[in-house]
């Protein structure tokens, strides 16, 4: 379990790493804590890491116009602490589902998304909540929408020679609301099944987003507004969480049905995750509904 | 967090310069990039308390802290590391001065074959640092990260909430941190920062002499005091005193081989113990030399990569029935794998060496050849009477009759 040799090196600008990527065979690491692994098994065997820490403007974490913008170095258990971090109310949910204490300390936000695991929680995130993935490369800097980023299994659309430098997230606003929940043999590994759910409430209108990851070989993202309106339409606009949860029961299962492309494996046949997928969804739904309607001014008073 | 430092492109068969501060230490490495922190700290500074179970990230042995947060060492490539603080198990405590954390793993007996341990105390004390309001429901959750496979959770569970509830807030700092010399397997200096250099070196060679030798701060390995009653008389043992070269052959196992003038020597000491054969190749420094009074610094370095530095003070009394009260005050600091051995028998040996030492300066004073034996100490002989000695201790103890301990 030693790593393959390789060259280092640890350049102190973005302009700099680029330069070093286009080396042929070349990695990039920031906390490395889906890389070395990787590595220790021989699975990969890079030529050269470009180790990003040393460079100062990859660690920013911003909010700037209704986003927060989170550089490649930033720590996930730092957006878990720093105060800012709470702009984005699912990443505060999905975080204490990453691994764990010890793997968050150095894991990266970038860097899970960029890995591109399909049981992963943050690329399931960015996918909900339609995040823009900022790519430097030696053309200059491209932005891609989260939903044209994910291109299969542990792929992306980052080019060899690319760097994703940062993933901008939107705010939250008043009147949206979040759930998050997934199912695992153990607390800290990865994902049989899990979803992710951005409700916006304005007025009298209601959309829910679904989005579930470790059932394909991406995160599937599916319009749920309707289920949530006619499930709605049962309890009345103001259910207790319980009596939307068994509302919503009688529509997810339709809509896992849809999701769960993944073939069996030891762990979970294929229908094992889509009651899972039917079950976690009425239930984080629900619990997003609720919140979004208590994020909404007038619900405050 | 502390940004590091750039650093040139290195090919993959070359060594790559890394800064470290580890358990308050600053030490100077140069390791090929593909070594882990874990096989870092244990191999090149011989700082085995991290212990390496999966090496992918999965069983939490190897947790420690980088710059004050939990994370596994054998995910992390050393190099990655330049200007970071680590603290390891070691940094914890100290043996006479445990960690609450690890006086409450004891008391609730959170451990049965102790492998985990080292990781379930960095991770948990992680925990109730950042985390101090932390209540016991939470804590099988939180502390999911190491795994332990004797079954021990329970009590590893009582011992972590035991300490929660009792420090909310003020759990006490790593105890054992501080500049001292860190040797593994590797060659190192022994003045400040040690620098380690990839290749391990078993070529026997002469410790330069210094400018000045620095022992490290902070407590010592071994603490040794002993007083001996010789029959000599005060101006015999002066004579002694007198002569480097004779009382050097006092020493069992010493041998000074070269002297450098102004006080300085060079020499070697072999000792045995059990399975264990060191050859320590160092150099000394009277810095005071009277008739009753002696005061020594040296260092010396085993052809293993361990490290020993010692401040010696012996000092010679009159006594009532017309001999001579001879005392030895030493403080040794040891590195690598001597360090590892244990201070409570290494001490024990050190004490009778010191033993065997006055006897010899007895015999010397009275004109006879210090050292009948010019082999080195024998192991086993010093093993079994430094047991014997402890079993007498013991048994003093119990039958509660025992004079107090010269």
């Amino acid at each position: 379990m030693k790593a393959a040799p390789f060259a280092y090196v640890r350049p102190g600008t973005t302009a700099d790493v680029v330069a070093e990527l286009s080396r042929d065979g070349s990695k990039v690491i920031a906390g490395g804590q889906s890389l070395v692994p990787v590595l220790a098994m021989r699975l990969g065997r890079p030529t050269q890491l470009v180790d990003i820490n040393a460079v100062p403007e990859l660690r920013q974490l911003a909010r700037d116009d209704g986003s927060l913008r989170v550089g490649a170095t930033v720590r996930q258990r730092q957006l878990q602490r720093e105060e800012i971090g709470a702009a984005v109310p699912l990443v505060r949910l999905a975080l204490p589902w990453v691994g764990h204490r010890e793997i968050r300390s150095r894991g990266t936000v970038c860097g899970s998304i960029a890995h591109a695991d399909p049981s992963a929680e943050l690329p399931a995130v960015a996918a909900c909540l339609e995040a823009t993935m900022v790519l430097t490369g030696g053309r200059g800097t491209r932005q891609v929408a989260a939903a044209d980023f994910f291109t299969g299994a542990l792929s992306t659309v980052i080019e060899p020679d690319e760097l994703l430098s940062e993933v901008i997230f939107p705010v939250a606003k008043p009147g949206d609301g979040f759930g998050f929940g997934e199912f695992a043999r153990r607390h800290g590994d990865f994902a049989l099944a899990g979803v992710a759910v951005r409700v916006r409430t304005s007025g009298e209108s209601v959309d829910a987003r679904l989005t579930c990851f470790g059932v394909s070989d991406v995160p599937v993202s599916v319009d749920v507004s309707p289920h949530l309106r006619s499930a709605l339409q049962m309890t009345g606009p103001q259910p207790s969480r319980a009596d939307l949860v068994s509302a919503l029961a009688e529509h997810t299962e339709e809509v896992a049905e849809d999701v769960v492309s993944t073939g069996g494996d030891s762990h979970a046949s294929p229908a094992y995750r889509r009651r899972l997928i039917s079950a976690l969804a009425a239930r984080e739904v629900s619990r997003a509904y609720v919140s979004a309607r208590l994020s909404r001014p007038e619900e405050r008073s | 967090m502390n940004l590091p430092q750039t650093h040139a492109r290195t090919e993959a068969d070359r060594a790559v310069e890394v800064n470290l501060s580890i358990n308050g230490s600053d030490v100077a490495l140069a390791l090929p990039a593909r070594v882990t922190l874990s096989d870092a700290l244990r191999d090149h500074l011989g700082l085995t308390g991290t212990h390496v179970g999966c090496e992918h990230g999965i069983c939490g042995m190897c947790t420690v802290l980088v710059d004050g947060e939990a994370a596994r060492a054998c995910l992390l490539f050393a190099v990655q590391l330049d200007g970071a603080e680590i603290t390891t198990v070691e940094g914890l405590g100290k043996p006479d001065q445990l960690h609450p954390l690890q006086e409450s793993f004891g008391r609730h007996h959170g451990l049965q074959c102790g492998f985990c341990t080292p990781g379930f105390l960095m991770s948990s004390y992680d925990l109730l640092t950042h985390e101090p309001e932390v209540q016991r429901e939470d804590l099988p959750t939180e502390l999911s990260g190491v795994l332990c496979r004797c079954t021990g959770y329970r009590n590893i569970v009582d011992a972590v909430d035991e300490v929660a509830q009792a420090h909310r807030g003020a759990l006490p700092g790593p105890a054992n941190c501080g500049q001292r010399t860190l040797v593994g397997r590797t060659t190192a200096t022994a003045a400040t920062s040690a620098a380690v250099g990839a290749e391990r070196t078993d070529e026997e060679e002469l410790v330069e002499r210094p400018q000045e030798i620095v022992l490290p701060a902070g407590d010592p390995t071994i603490h040794v005091d002993v007083t001996s009653q010789l029959t000599s008389a005060p101006d015999e043992v002066a004579r002694v005193f007198g002569d480097v070269r004779l009382l050097a052959r006092c020493l069992p196992g010493a041998e000074l081989t070269d002297d450098l003038g102004a006080d300085w020597y060079r020499g070697r000491a072999r000792i045995a113990l059990g399975p264990m054969r060191m050859a320590f190749n160092g150099i000394a420094h009277i810095e005071e030399q009277s008739d009753e009074r002696i005061v020594m610094k040296g260092q010396g370095k085993d052809t293993g990569g361990g490290g020993a530095q010692a401040r010696i003070v012996m000092t010679a009394a009159a006594a009532d029935d017309g001999g001579t009260v001879l005392q030895a005050e030493a403080d040794v600091f040891l590195t690598g794998r001597i360090a590892g051995f244990g201070r409570s028998l290494a001490g024990d040996v050190s004490r009778r060496m010191f033993q065997e030492f006055a006897r010899a300066v007895d015999r010397a004073a009275s004109g006879e050849e210090p050292t009948t034996d010019a082999q080195p100490p024998r192991a086993f002989s010093l093993l079994v009477a430094t047991i014997v000695d402890r079993a007498r201790q013991r048994l003093r103890r119990l039958t509660s009759r025992g004079e107090s301990r010269r």
